[in-house]
């Protein structure tokens, strides 16, 4: 179990947060309307899709795996999911559909992985490009509209005044919590990073726990297609490009670290909150595209720097 | 003293399970041009093949130094934007200049010193190459596009697009390059002692460092000749297309990631070859050029890489399994 | 740590107050990408007629190219900070419909320009008729055709209505030389890298190729780059009107290109922008003439944008 790895995760407490604090201080001073109550909601409503994605691969990287296919996944399923909603006219079909290609893609992912042998890299690159290579020919580049508009309440609504976005990520990451520090999978999941002999010794499956954390993935995946073509109304091939990528940064930026598989959810959360905050504060200063994008390479760089610098003491 | 022998560092299974690989990926690239003659009747024409192999030209050069890192378990994920911004700024340098040699300095060197800061990186700061290379990617972008400010350079010396589209007892120039550095690529990581050295980084850096190997001067090395390379590819892009723009060689990333994997070099280090990378390349370029003879949707083409990736690594996996 | 922090706030503050805002309305302006000249002229025209207006404008360009949640975000952060009014280009013009209405709803007066969105409220649309421009273009090749001879079509990003329709006027160009033969119409992703490689396959499977008609000029250029390599002749029309293809023109190597005006077009929004705020009146839509750029009208394209003035509405109008 991680026993000793507990006092690094409190010491790392304050990386991240640091960081989320002092850029939340710096963009107070110098953005009027940043500490506004729409644009926190804002901030923190186009940070559910990102976190739905990093937390499953969170538990991904802890068993010293990595799913980079899980952005196509999720363009993939939201596209199913649209062309569902605009035949059969019924959303619960179209987001069952959307968990079925989740779990699809999870499942092969997992399989890969576990039966043949195959470095996850090299297997969720392999699944990226088949993802990302449905989503262009079912659609032949175009966008997928004519969904029924009730869908917008998913992404727009509101539940006492909180956007239904934030309370759904904040059930994926109460889940998520629950599955990982007070559940077997749970500590099976920390085993598979650290530990596989422990699970063999103890009669599980790797295998079989390997294809569940991945499946895991592919699921959340389809949930998040659901809020992603809810947030446009349609579905397009290239929707979810690059997120796996996103949040991979966050995840990093937490403090979740990739050579000792020691996981850390909250540090995730915070991290994918953080990018969110540099990205909107440098929308509100107007700050150049150019120098957003070199400043988020700087903030990966640095956080993992200040990481080191802890990791030594 | 080192205790470092030739032997120690090349035990006899790693030699033969790489011809093995070697092997099996030569059939491979055989087999799939019996199938293109085949299907095409222009897939074995001169101008067809010459125009293959300049592509796998493009690609070796990116991913030959990515072997390299990759070969101590390392990934260098910002080659596509040092191309970018070396490549920008070689262009910059053409024009104000009027000089290709200054261009062609400035481009591999700015790529050099980019590969540098990825080591220094790695090794001073201690920060897994897969997130430095990947915050350097982002850095990287940003200064070029900053620099580009959406323009386009046009327009060089017709000396200096030689390296591109020119040809040499019509054979394209790129082949040249292929070669030269095959050969360079080959000689080095097999035959020398800082060859040897990487290996055994990639193999167990504990045992390579208590061994007397300096393994921080390497894995600087690998990073800067990962980055110089990316500044040749970028010269070569430049004369092919005659202009430089903010996102050249944003394509070419993970397409040379996976001429190195599927070439058969293990992520997780120690294992692989530079030749290997080579025919990674060539494979993957048989495939696209394939689908683009035979008129097949250009949106399949995604989807055909990633099984291509999946099977090669497959077949290596169960090779690996038989040498052992 | 704490330097880092001090440097971090140092800095920021740095960059906000270079970008100290002059008396007037403020105008926030939304393009694509950072990497396609097209839009840059269009940011430069948006930037040009500001300052004859005595108006702020702020760009908004997603990191990354094309990306349709980002320029949603973007959106989103905007509305916070109420400017007076918006000039936008829909990164996907069915996508983006969801942001509009965020506009709408936020009852800041919207102009689009370039890519017409499916749906939402506008003060007016900018844009050329990227199909007349087609027309025209293709007929210009066709005719230095002789009316005779093979051509390919390079298209642009599948999807995109600038290339469905600058296709369709190839087509319909085409409809009007019986003799002449389409061999191929593939994409090229409005890139030079791209729309090069795609020539040099169809140059394998098709021995004689005598036109090209590319869907922008980026692959006009890359189709040239790639004619010249295999020592082969054609002739080629591309769509922009940059600076580029007039250098072409001017050797000789392109026959023509469509003038899509980026620069104007950026122009003319931000004018329509001001003038609806200043309570002056509109027109609905303003759609350019289709003018096509070859060896006998190209001086006024050689002019870098940055040094360019801007056509009054009037001017435009009266074309």
């Amino acid at each position: 179990m991680s026993t000793t790895a507990l006092p690094a995760q409190i010491a790392r407490v304050p990386g991240v947060a640091i960081a989320l604090i002092a850029l939340c201080i710096v963009f107070v001073l110098t953005s009027p309307g940043f500490a506004t109550s729409p644009n926190i909601a804002n901030v923190l409503t186009q940070s559910t899709i990102l976190l739905l994605l990093a937390l499953p691969m969170t538990l991904i990287i802890m068993t010293e795996g990595l799913d980079l296919s899980i952005g196509a996944v999720l363009t993939f399923a939201s596209i199913i999911l649209a062309i569902t909603a605009v035949s059969t006219g019924s959303l619960a079909l179209a987001f069952a559909a959307a968990l079925a290609v989740g779990l699809c893609f999870g499942f092969l992912n997992g399989a890969l992985i576990a039966v043949f042998d195959i470095p996850p890299f090299i297997t969720t690159l392999g699944t990226l490009g088949i993802a990302q290579g449905l989503s262009l020919v079912v659609t032949d580049g175009q966008s997928v509209v004519g969904i029924p508009r009730s869908i917008e309440t998913i992404y727009s609504g509101t539940a006492a005044g909180i956007p239904l976005p934030i309370i759904l990520a904040a059930l994926a990451y109460a889940v998520t919590h629950a599955l990982l520090y007070h559940t077997r999978f749970g500590a099976y999941v920390f085993a598979l990073g650290g530990n596989r002999e422990a699970l063999k010794v103890a009669g599980i499956s790797v295998r079989g726990m390997l294809i569940r954390v991945y499946v895991f993935g592919g699921l959340m995946a389809g949930f998040a297609a659901l809020l992603m073509t809810a947030r446009l109304n349609s579905a397009h091939p290239t929707a979810g490009i690059g997120m796996e990528f996103d949040a991979i940064a966050a995840i990093a930026v937490g403090g979740t670290s990739f050579e000792r598989g020691n996981g850390w959810l909250l540090g995730t959360l915070l991290g994918v909150i953080t990018v969110g905050v540099l990205r909107n504060g440098l929308n509100l200063l107007a700050i150049p595209s150019s120098v957003q994008v070199a400043c988020v390479g700087a903030l990966v760089i640095a956080a993992l720097f200040i990481d080191g610098l802890r990791g030594e003491q | 003293m080192s205790i470092l022998t030739s032997e120690t560092l090349s035990p006899r299974f790693t030699l033969s399970g790489n011809v093995m690989q070697t092997l099996y990926r030569v059939l491979a690239v055989a087999l799939l041009c019996v199938a293109l003659t085949m299907l095409s009747d222009v897939f074995l024409t001169t101008n067809n093949i010459l125009n293959v192999l300049r592509q796998t030209a493009l690609l070796f050069l990116m991913a030959s130094g990515l072997t390299l890192v990759i070969l101590t378990a390392g990934l260098d994920l910002s080659i596509g934007a040092n191309v970018a911004l070396s490549g920008c700024l070689a262009a910059s340098v053409i024009k104000i200049t009027g000089s290709p040699l200054l261009g062609i300095a400035t481009g591999v060197g700015c790529g050099f010193i980019i590969g540098l800061a990825n080591g220094v990186l790695v090794t001073a700061l201690r920060i897994p190459s897969f997130i430095a290379t990947y915050g350097m990617m982002w850095v990287l972008t940003g200064i070029t596009y900053y620099y580009m400010a959406g323009e386009t350079i046009h327009g060089f010396p017709p000396g200096f697009r030689q390296l591109g589209s020119g040809h040499l007892f019509g054979i394209p120039v790129p082949v040249y390059f292929m070669v030269l550095f095959l050969m360079i690529g080959v000689l080095f990581a097999q035959r020398t002692t800082w060859g040897q050295q990487i290996y055994a980084i990639g193999a167990n850096p504990i045992a390579a460092r208590l061994s007397g190997v300096p393994v921080e001067r390497r894995l600087v090395l690998v990073y800067a000749v990962s980055g110089a390379m990316a500044g040749l590819a970028s010269l070569i892009i430049l004369a092919r297309i005659n202009s430089a723009q903010g996102d050249i060689g944003e394509e070419l990333t993970l397409p040379a990631i996976a001429a190195v994997l599927v070439g058969g070099t293990s992520l997780f280090g120690g294992s692989g070859t530079v030749a290997g990378t080579l025919i990674g390349a060539l494979l993957l370029t048989l495939v696209l050029n394939g689908m683009n003879l035979l008129q097949i949707n250009s949106s399949w083409q995604p989807l055909a890489t990633g099984i291509i990736i999946l099977l090669a690594v497959w077949i290596d996996i169960r090779t690996r399994r038989i040498g052992e | 740590m704490k330097y880092l922090v001090v440097g971090l706030t140092a800095a920021l503050v740095a960059l906000s107050s270079s970008a100290a805002l002059a008396e007037g309305e403020s105008i926030a302006v939304f393009t694509k990408n950072l990497t396609n000249p097209y839009f840059q002229a269009v940011r430069v025209g948006t930037e040009t007629a500001a300052k004859k207006l005595g108006v702020n404008v702020i760009q908004y360009v997603p990191t990354k190219p094309d990306s349709i949640p980002e320029q949603l975000s973007q959106v989103e952060d905007v509305i916070v900070k109420k400017p007076n009014a918006i000039v936008f280009i829909p990164v996907d013009y069915k996508a983006l419909v969801p942001a509009v209405e965020k506009i709408n709803a936020a009852k800041i007066p919207v102009t689009n320009i370039t890519d017409r969105s499916a749906a939402g409220d506008f003060v007016a649309f900018v844009g050329a008729d990227d199909y007349s421009i087609g027309l025209a273009v293709g007929k210009r090749l066709l005719d230095a055709m002789g009316g005779k001879g093979n051509v390919i079509i390079l298209e642009g990003v599948k999807g995109s209505l600038t290339s469905t329709n600058r296709v369709r006027g190839f087509n319909d160009a085409l409809k009007e030389y019986p003799n002449v033969k389409l061999l191929a119409s593939q994409p090229g992703n409005f890139q030079r890298l791209n729309a090069l490689q795609v020539v040099e396959n169809l140059m394998q499977s098709f021995p004689q190729i005598d036109g090209v008609l590319a869907a922008n000029d980026p692959m006009a250029v890359g189709a040239i780059e790639a004619l010249e390599a295999a020592n082969r002749k054609a002739l080629v029309v591309g769509i922009n009107g940059s600076k580029e293809a007039v250098d072409l023109i001017k050797s000789g190597k392109l026959l023509a290109s469509g003038d899509f005006n980026g620069f104007i077009q950026g122009c003319i929004g931000t004018e329509i922008a001001v003038r609806n705020l200043r309570k002056q009146s509109t027109p609905k839509e303003v759609m350019l003439k289709p003018i096509v750029v070859d060896k006998t009208n190209y001086a006024p394209y050689e002019v870098p944008v940055e040094q360019r003035t801007c056509p009054t509405l009037e001017q435009v109008l009266a074309n």
